[in-house]
Order: structure tokens, then sequence, then C-alpha cells
């Protein structure tokens, strides 16, 4: 792409600099109108849950400018910061956490080859990346100056460094069926059909996904497990003394970081950008069109980022029907589902996973089938992996 | 107006207990390293101190905070402590280690405006007590005067009375499932139950014009009879409103998260219950079989008369059920707060009878309904005590009369503020999450407590 | 004029490592400190994949920065007496700070300089880094006893030598952290149990 618009522009140095701003842009504008929809989701759905409407007079009869409207009351309200609060560090901390949800984007492919940044250890930096959310929490609670605010952000802090690991666990587990920690190989790895996609692939990888799924929602503090947001108990907690802008940020960074987990699951779990049949290949064959076209590609990976999108925003929807139908947990019992349930779990599934890869290393249907099964499984089944080649090749 | 021994002091005394105008000496809190943050406001970590008895010096603690206990204020502005009440905790971290709740902020000094007051004009008083059950205030005190005065309300006053009464026990105990749920973290049964309460609004509003303070029921009777084709509107209510108890269940009563957050926590035992005077769904969720509708005074067991109906209280292990319910979980200890929740479910369904019974014999009944006394009757030179079972728990008035139409004393004994004094006792030990858990199980209305 | 990105951003982040570095030493403020390390060492983990190195980057932020900040963070927090620390450090420290603040940087210097391919700068003038390899299988790989990047340059086809990975050290340093996390939960534990049986203090009734 570089080279493409250095054709026109004449620099190489210039067409860099515009590509790079356009990936940012991009996955700025794509992520922050997602953030403002989820606002707009949110009302809707808990309002339906409820039996009764939401917003429904801004934009017209389903409230579509809602969030524009709550966008702009937020940035017209007075700017309060405590008296006993620390400046330097009320003012930081909602950037602290709002960089941390953004920057993972940065490494999230949403289409074969359309990631801003590939990264060659892509999951683990956005593991990394996303755990570091908890600092602007502690940072905010700590600066607020109020003893309210210090326990919802301690709490929140253990909760989700301790959720980390069996999220970090849970989510190797896929990582290790498909030997890359790349996610866009992985996602290449899931083509064709659903039953490609690897939570399919055995047993323990669906489990893993539930697990994942359970220490995510833990890990962006959603109820059930969003005791430092619990407005019944701690009014809200770390965000007590926050109004106005900076408090929309620490929701744009909240919301951010529900959609980043949700695409990793989609990306390790859900077959990424391929949807539930392969329609596009389909159609290309069936129309005579040639796949290696470049605006063939090209359409093909826009179907799948609109699909990979859409999977992102169910996970999402799930996050928010889950918020509006369960009570929350205390801490100490959040605590004891980390540590008793899903840390011995994932374990296990890490472990199971293991052993299922050792003792059918090209997939079970072909290891049950006999060797004619398996090489007809070889061309259908994932490619074999760069890791697991070296591996056979330069072990010996 | 003035009674001999009282003093013209208008500083509000907390209770009788602590006479007005005493010295008060109190402890000051250790040093500022004691807490974190203090930089918020001393006020914010002194607890007051009650105003205290003339003559002798009460000495209440205030707290001595070691380094590592924090004081944390819950309130008066806080959105679960149903009203407004203030609660002081000493924890350890997360432990709870005391928890002192200071009320007084929504007193109005009935009790003092009823001495100025006939019978009749105070009932409206009587509405903003228990403002969300002001049918059985009404009752409460309509029935003491009654039993003052030595009247009788017909036959059919009584069916409409108990009709009225149980469907108020409803509205109450909605407001207490949904806003329990709504303390631990859920926030639609909320919704569902407020959505059947605006149906019973409704209703209220169609018999006597107003959704809250109803002052319907009087000295003598009601202010007016039913008006035509309520009791099909009841009755189509009531059809309607039995699947979403079931509803209900399944998103509170046998949800596992909320079992998880309520079984086991704050565990009452029935002889704490009773020494504290604890009653109502409080003291039967503590396995004490005692209910007023059934043991109390005749002039007011007399309405319950000829209905089908069983104390919600857990006896031999089981409670009284004819309808499939959801079973006792596994870790809910009698006395806990699940039990306490599940006798206001179970009450519910009970008042659903009564109810439905209640129509069935008013519409069979003949006669007048009760005319209202007269403002200018005037009350015996003698005192009547009546305590009824309202939702919250007993509730009883006294009315003192000194021969003219205003009485010379009126004073409500109130169930929450019995309810609410056993929080301390419950919380002790416990989680600052479990403190909205246990106080809304006692489900208190401060409109009562401070009166 | 073409701004040279990888200049730049080298700058900015150095600047902000060095900078924020200079600000945990110069500040009063216990909290404020650690929040200044957050900032220096994700500055240094910019450095990182500035240098191609995604893998180590990534593990930069997730143990340096999430880890033991949030570490520091939380200790600093709990013991922290007013809502502010501040610390006042004496002219006599600042002497004895300084003094060996230059030795070690003098120590750094030299070792940094007496490195052949860091001698000479006209090599690295205007050479952008290799292209990003993948790193992360090599990686994984030599954790568990095989280096494959080695593979192309062994002598013979059958010798494995200078094949040997990470292997034994990846034990052995697993090993140590189930230790640490295993003395972690015991003394936690045991510190629990003491303040549960704390009694609570009663208080006292108003005499009537």
């Amino acid at each position: 792409m570089v080279d493409f618009l250095a054709q026109y522009l004449g620099s190489v140095w210039l067409a860099g600099t515009l590509w790079a701003l356009v990936q940012v842009v991009l996955v700025l504008t794509v992520v922050m109108i997602s953030v403002a929809f989820f606002t707009w989701l949110e009302r809707k759905e808990s309002a339906r849950i409820q039996d009764r409407l939401g917003p429904t007079r801004v934009g017209g009869r389903f409230g579509w400018l809602q969030p524009v409207a709550d966008g702009l009351k937020l940035l017209m309200k007075e700017d309060l910061i405590p008296a006993a609060a620390d400046r330097v560090l009320f003012r930081a901390a909602p950037y602290v956490s709002f960089c941390a949800a953004f920057t993972v984007f940065v490494a999230l492919p949403v289409a074969s080859g359309w990631v801003a940044l590939r990264l060659d250890a892509g999951v683990f930096f956005v593991l990394a990346v996303a755990g570091l959310e908890v600092l602007g929490v502690v940072l905010a609670g700590y600066a607020s100056g109020s003893k309210w605010s210090l326990f919802g952000a301690m709490r929140e802090a253990a909760q989700v460094v301790s959720y980390e690991v069996p999220l970090a666990l849970s989510a190797v587990v896929p990582v290790m069926v498909a030997g890359s920690i790349d996610p866009v190989t992985i996602g290449d790895l899931q083509a064709g059909g659903f039953w490609n996609w690897l939570v399919f692939h055995d047993p323990f990888t669906f489990a893993a996904f539930f697990v994942y799924f359970t220490c995510a929602v833990a890990s962006v503090n959603r109820a059930p497990f969003d005791l430092p947001e619990a407005e019944s108990e701690l009014v809200a907690g770390f965000m007590t003394e926050y109004s106005g802008f900076r408090w929309s940020v620490f929701f744009m960074a909240e919301y951010a970081s529900m959609l980043a987990v949700s695409f990793l699951a989609a990306i390790l779990f859900l077959g990424a950008w391929h949807g539930p049949l392969p329609l596009v290949a389909g159609v290309y064959a069936v129309l005579g069109i040639p796949a290696g076209h470049p605006l063939a590609i090209f359409v093909a990976q826009l179907a799948g980022a609109g699909v990979f999108l859409v999977k992102g925003y169910l996970g999402v929807a799930t996050m928010i029907w889950l918020r509006w139908t369960l009570p929350r947990l205390r801490i100490d019992q959040v605590m004891t589902m980390c540590l008793k349930y899903c840390l011995p779990l994932s374990a296990a599934m890490f472990l199971g996973a293991a052993v299922w890869l050792y003792a059918f290393p090209a997939g079970v249907t072909s290891q049950l089938l006999g060797p004619g099964a398996a090489a007809t499984e070889a061309a259908g089944s994932p490619p074999a992996v760069a890791g697991r080649t070296a591996l056979a090749e330069g072990g010996r | 107006m003035a009674l001999e021994g009282a003093s013209t002091d208008v500083r509000r005394a907390p209770s009788p207990e602590v006479p007005l105008g005493a010295e008060v000496r109190s402890e000051t809190i250790a040093g500022p390293q004691a807490t974190v943050g203090q930089a918020g406001g001393p006020e914010a970590d002194r607890p007051s101190a009650p105003l205290a008895s003339q003559g002798k010096p009460v000495e209440v603690a205030e707290f001595d905070v070691r380094t590592d206990e924090i004081l944390v204020n819950m309130g008066p502005q806080h959105p679960s402590t149903h009203g407004v009440l203030r609660l002081v905790l000493r924890t350890d971290g997360e432990v709870v280690l005391e928890v002192t709740p200071h009320i007084g902020y929504l007193h109005r000094c009935a009790e003092k405006i009823g001495e100025n007051v006939t019978a009749r004009q105070w009932i409206p008083y009587t509405d903003r007590m228990d403002y969300l059950a002001g049918m059985n205030m009404n009752l409460g005190f309509a029935l003491a005067v009654e039993k003052l005065l030595q009247i009788e309300v017909p036959e059919k006053g009584r069916h409409l009375r108990v009709l009225i009464a149980e469907l108020n026990r409803i509205a109450s105990h909605l407001v207490a499932a949904g806003t329990y749920g709504l303390d631990l973290g859920s926030f639609t049964p909320f919704m569902y139950c407020f959505r059947e309460r605006e149906r019973i609004l409704d209703l209220f509003e169609l018999v006597c014009g107003a959704r809250l303070t109803y002052s319907y029921i009087t000295v003598g009777g009601v202010t007016a009879d039913l008006p035509p084709g309520w009791l099909q509107k009841c009755e189509s209510f009531l059809d309607q409103f039995e699947p979403v108890i079931d509803e209900l269940h399944v998103l509170l009563t046998s949800q596992a998260v909320f079992i998880r957050r309520t079984a086991g926590i704050g565990i009452l035992p029935a002889e704490t219950a009773i020494q504290y005077g604890c009653s109502g769904p409080v003291l039967r969720g503590s396995g004490v079989n005692w209910d007023l509708r059934r043991d109390g005074e005749p002039i007011y067991t007399r309405m319950y008369e000829g209905y089908r109906w069983e104390v919600i209280a857990q006896t031999d292990g089981r409670y009284p059920q004819d309808h499939p319910y959801p079973p006792v979980p596994k870790g809910a200890v009698l006395g806990d707060s699940w039990h306490r929740f599940y006798v206001r479910m179970l009450e519910v369904v009970q008042s659903v009878g009564l109810v439905r019974q209640a129509i069935e014999k008013y519409s069979r009944a003949r006669g007048p309904v009760g005319e209202p006394i007269k403002q200018s009757q005037k009350l015996p030179k003698a005192e009547a005590y009546l305590e009824t079972e309202a939702p919250k728990g007993q509730m009883g008035f006294l009315v003192v009369g000194d021969g003219t139409p205003v009485p010379r004393r009126c004073r409500a004994r109130s169930s929450s503020f019995c309810n609410l004094s056993v929080l301390s006792e419950l919380c002790r030990g416990c989680l600052v999450a479990d403190v909205p858990a246990i106080l809304g199980s006692l489900d208190i209305v401060l409109g009562e407590v401070d009166r | 004029m073409a701004v040279h990105w990888h200049s730049f951003f080298f700058w900015l982040m150095a600047i902000m490592a060095c900078g924020f570095a200079l600000a945990v030493v110069f500040s009063n403020n216990i909290v404020r400190m650690a929040f200044y390390l957050i900032l220096s060492l994700g500055a240094v983990s910019g450095l990182f994949f500035l240098a191609g190195a995604d893998f180590l980057g990534a593990m930069q932020l997730m143990i340096y920065v999430g880890g033991t900040v949030v570490l520091l963070v939380f200790g600093v927090m709990l013991t922290a007496r007013r809502p502010w620390v501040d610390m006042q450090t004496s002219g006599g420290q600042w002497v004895l700070a300084a003094v060996v603040g230059a030795l070690l940087l003098a120590v750094l210097l030299q070792t940094a300089f007496s490195v052949p391919p860091w001698q000479s700068s006209a090599a690295a003038a205007g050479a952008l880094p290799p292209a990003a390899e993948p790193t992360a299988g090599p990686l994984g790989l030599a954790m568990v006893g095989v280096r494959v990047e080695r593979m192309a340059d062994r002598p013979a086809a059958e010798s494995s030598s200078g094949l040997a990975g990470y292997l034994l050290p990846f034990e052995i340093v697993s090993v140590h952290l189930v230790v640490v996390l295993v003395g972690a939960a015991y003394l936690a534990r045991a510190r629990r149990r003491l303040s549960a049986a704390a009694p609570a203090r009663p208080l006292e009734e108003a005499p009537q």
C-alpha cells in the first residue's frame, strides 16, 4: 500500500506517513463509532429486557442520535475536581485507561491482511495491553481522594489482575491448537465453514471458550462482576468523583475493552472473519469470478470484516444481556470463582487440549478413519502451521 | 398544650430512653493516620452523637479507630439504604466490625402533631409513616381508635378492609422484593415488580383518588365504598399477576447468584429476633410462627375469621405450601436473608388468595361498609393500644383520650424501628457488600422508623 | 524534507523514558512517582517495539508495567498515611545519589562503547532496522530446547551442537515461580486468620 501511494505522492516518506495516519484514523473511527453504538445498544437492550422502550425520541423512533445527545451533554458539563484530589493523577487517570483500551485494536485484524500492525506476538500483545487498563482505574480511585473510590479501585484491581491468569490460560488453548500466536494466522486457519472454527476443534477448546468468555466479562468489570461500579453499594466505585467528559472517557474505555475481548474471542474461537458457511467463495465459484482478482479479494475481505464486526457486536450484546439479568457477585465470591473455578478449569483445558493434539495431530476424523480418509481430510483440514513443521523437521 | 413532665425543648430525642438535654461526653477519633483520605472532610468520618438526657452524663462511644481500620459512611444519601438512613461502618478492609445506624433524618413530629388534631385528622399522618403500605397504617390506627371508642365496623366493611389491606401488602412486598434485587445488582426484577405495583396503585387510585397517601380506611369504616366495576378490575389484575410471581422466582428466589448473595448471610436466631422485638417477615423468617392476624387482639383477628390462610413460617422444617414453589436451596440457613425474602414471596401468594376470598365475601355481604365517625366525636378518658400485622411487621398505635375530640397522646410503635435495631447485631463480621443485602432483607422504610 | 519517523519515535521514546525516570527521582509524592515509572517503562517497551522485538516489548508491558507497577501502586497506596506523602530528600542524600548515579553511568557508557558493532556510527546512520521477522515462534521453540534459527548454520547435519535451547533455565524459573506462589498464598492466609480472630471492640451502652 505504501508503494502504491508513493507512486502518486512521489516520496516514500510521505506515503508511509499518510498510510499510517489513515490506519490510525480508521481504527479510531471504527472503535469510537462502535462505542457510541454500544451506549445506544445498552439502553435499548436493557429497556427491552425490563419491559420498556428506551430512547425513542432523539433521531426518530429508535433514538439513533441518543449517543450524540449524550456525548454533547457530557462535553458541556461542568469540570469538577474534588478539593481532596491529586490534580495531576486525577486528570491523567482516564486517559491511561483510554489509551490502554484503544491500543489493543492496533494489533487486532479485521480481515485477512487488514490489520494496523501485524505483530508476530499479536495475541500476547493484546492480553498484555488489555491488562494495563487497571492502572487507570487504580490511579483514579486513589486520586479522587475519597475512601469509596479507593475501595472500588482496590477491588477492581484485585479482580482484573486475578482474572488475567485464567483469561490468558484459556486464550492459550486455541493458540496451542493453531500453533501460532499471530492473530492473522489463527484467523486464516479457520477458513471454510463453521466446522473449522477452533471452538469446535475439540471439547477442551469448546469448554475453554466459555471459560474465556467468563473471564473476559470479569476482566472488563461487567455484571455479574461489576462490583467496582456497583451503584447500590459504592455509588460508582472508583468513578464516583468523575463527571462530564472524564467520566465519558472511562466509559469509552470500558466499552472499547468489551469490544476488544469480544474481537479476540471471535479470532481465537469463533472463526474470525469467516462466516458460518463459505458463501463468498461459493458465490465466486458460481459466478465464475476469478478469486485472485484484486477487487474480488477486496470484496471478500470487506465481507470478512463485516462478519467479524458482527461477531464482536454479538459478544458485546451478550455481555449487556448478562448485565441486566444477573445480580452481582460479592468480591470474595468473584475471587473464589476465579481462583477455585476458572483457574483450575482453564489449566485442565490447557492440559486436555495438549493431550488431544498429541493424540490426534492431524484431526480426530483422519486419525480414527485411517490413512485414506487422512488424505481427503488433509485437503480440507487446517493447514499445518510453521511451528509444528519446524519442530517436526528440526527436532531430531 | 403542655403535658406534665414534658419540656418545651424542641430538639429531637432519638428515642424515649435518651431524654432531651443531657450532656454527651465522647471520645474522639484517634488521629488522622487512622483513616485514608480523610481530607475528604472530617464530618464524613465522625459520626454525630445523639443528644442525651439532662442530669446524667451519657457516654456515647465514638469510634476509637485503630490504624488498620476504616470508618465508612453510607448515607444518608445512598442508593441502597432505603431512604435517608446513615450507616457508619467500622471496617477492617472488607470485613465489617460494627454498624451504627443514625436515624432521624425523616422525623416529622407526627406524634406531637397527633396531640393537636382529631383522630380522623391524624389518619393522613399515619399514611406517611410506612408510605409503601399506607392502607395498613390507616387500618392500624383506625382499629386502635375504634377499640378506644368501642365501635364495631359492620361485616361488609371488615371484608373490604381485608381486601384493601392485603392488596397493599402485595404492593409493599413487591417493592421489598424489587429493591432487594436492585441492591444486589439485579436491575430487571425491580422493573417487573414496579410494573405490577403500578397496576395496584391504579386500583387504589380508583378507590380513593390517591396513589400513595390514601387516608382511605378511617375510624369507623372507610371514606367511600368501592366504585362499580372495581372488583372485576381487581380480579383481572390478580389473574395476570400470578405468572409474574413465577418470573420473579426465576429471576430472584432460585437464581444461583442471588442465593449466593443471600443464603447464610445475616442469620438471625429466633431468640435474638424476639429479644429485639422484631416482627413480620423478619421474625417469621427465623422460624417463629407468629402472625397478629391469627394471634393478635380480637378486634383485629375478627377481620380474618373465616378466611383460609396459613401463617408463613417454617415449622418442622417446611413451609406451608400448596403450590409448587422453588425449594429451599442448599446453604440457606433458617433466619438468613434468603428465608426472610422467601417469606415475603410466599406472603404475596398468600395475600393474593386472601384478596380473592375477600372479594367473594365482600360481594356476598350485605349492609353498609361503615360510616366514619364525626369530627366532633369525643374520645373517652381512657387509652387503647393495638398492634396490627403491617407488611413490614407489627405496627402498634396507642391512643390516649381525654374527653375531647383531640387525643391527648398518639403514639406509633413502628415495626421498622425494631427491625432496624437488629442490624448492628446481624452485620458483625460480614463483608461490606453484605450490608445492603442484610438491610434489604430487613425491609425497613425510614418514614416508619423516624415517624 | 523527509521526516525520518524511526529516529523521531526513537527520540520521543528515549526522551520520555529518561524524562520520566528523572521525574521519578525528583518527585516528592510516592504515587506520582509510581505513575511516572509506568510511563517510563512504557516508553522503554516502545523502544523494544521500534527495534523489532515485538515479543519482548509485549513482555515488558505485561510484566513490568502491568505486573510490577500494579504491585508498586498497591503497596504505596495501602501504606500511605495521608493522601499525599511528601518525601523530603536531604542534601547529603542527593550528593550520594549523584555520585552513585554518575559511577553507574560511567560503567554503562564504557561497556556500551566497547561493543564493536556499536562503535561506528556510519553504519547505523540512515539504515532502517531489518524488517520484522517472526520471532514469537522461534522464541517459544527455544524455550523448549530447540534453537530453530541456528539450524541453518549447523556444521554437520547429524551434530546437534549449538542447538541447545533454554529448556533448563525455563524449568528452573517455573519451579521458582511455583515456590513463590505457594509461599505468597501461605503468607496471605496466615495473616487473614489473625485479623479475623481479633475480637471487635464492644460499644459502651448508654446508661439508663
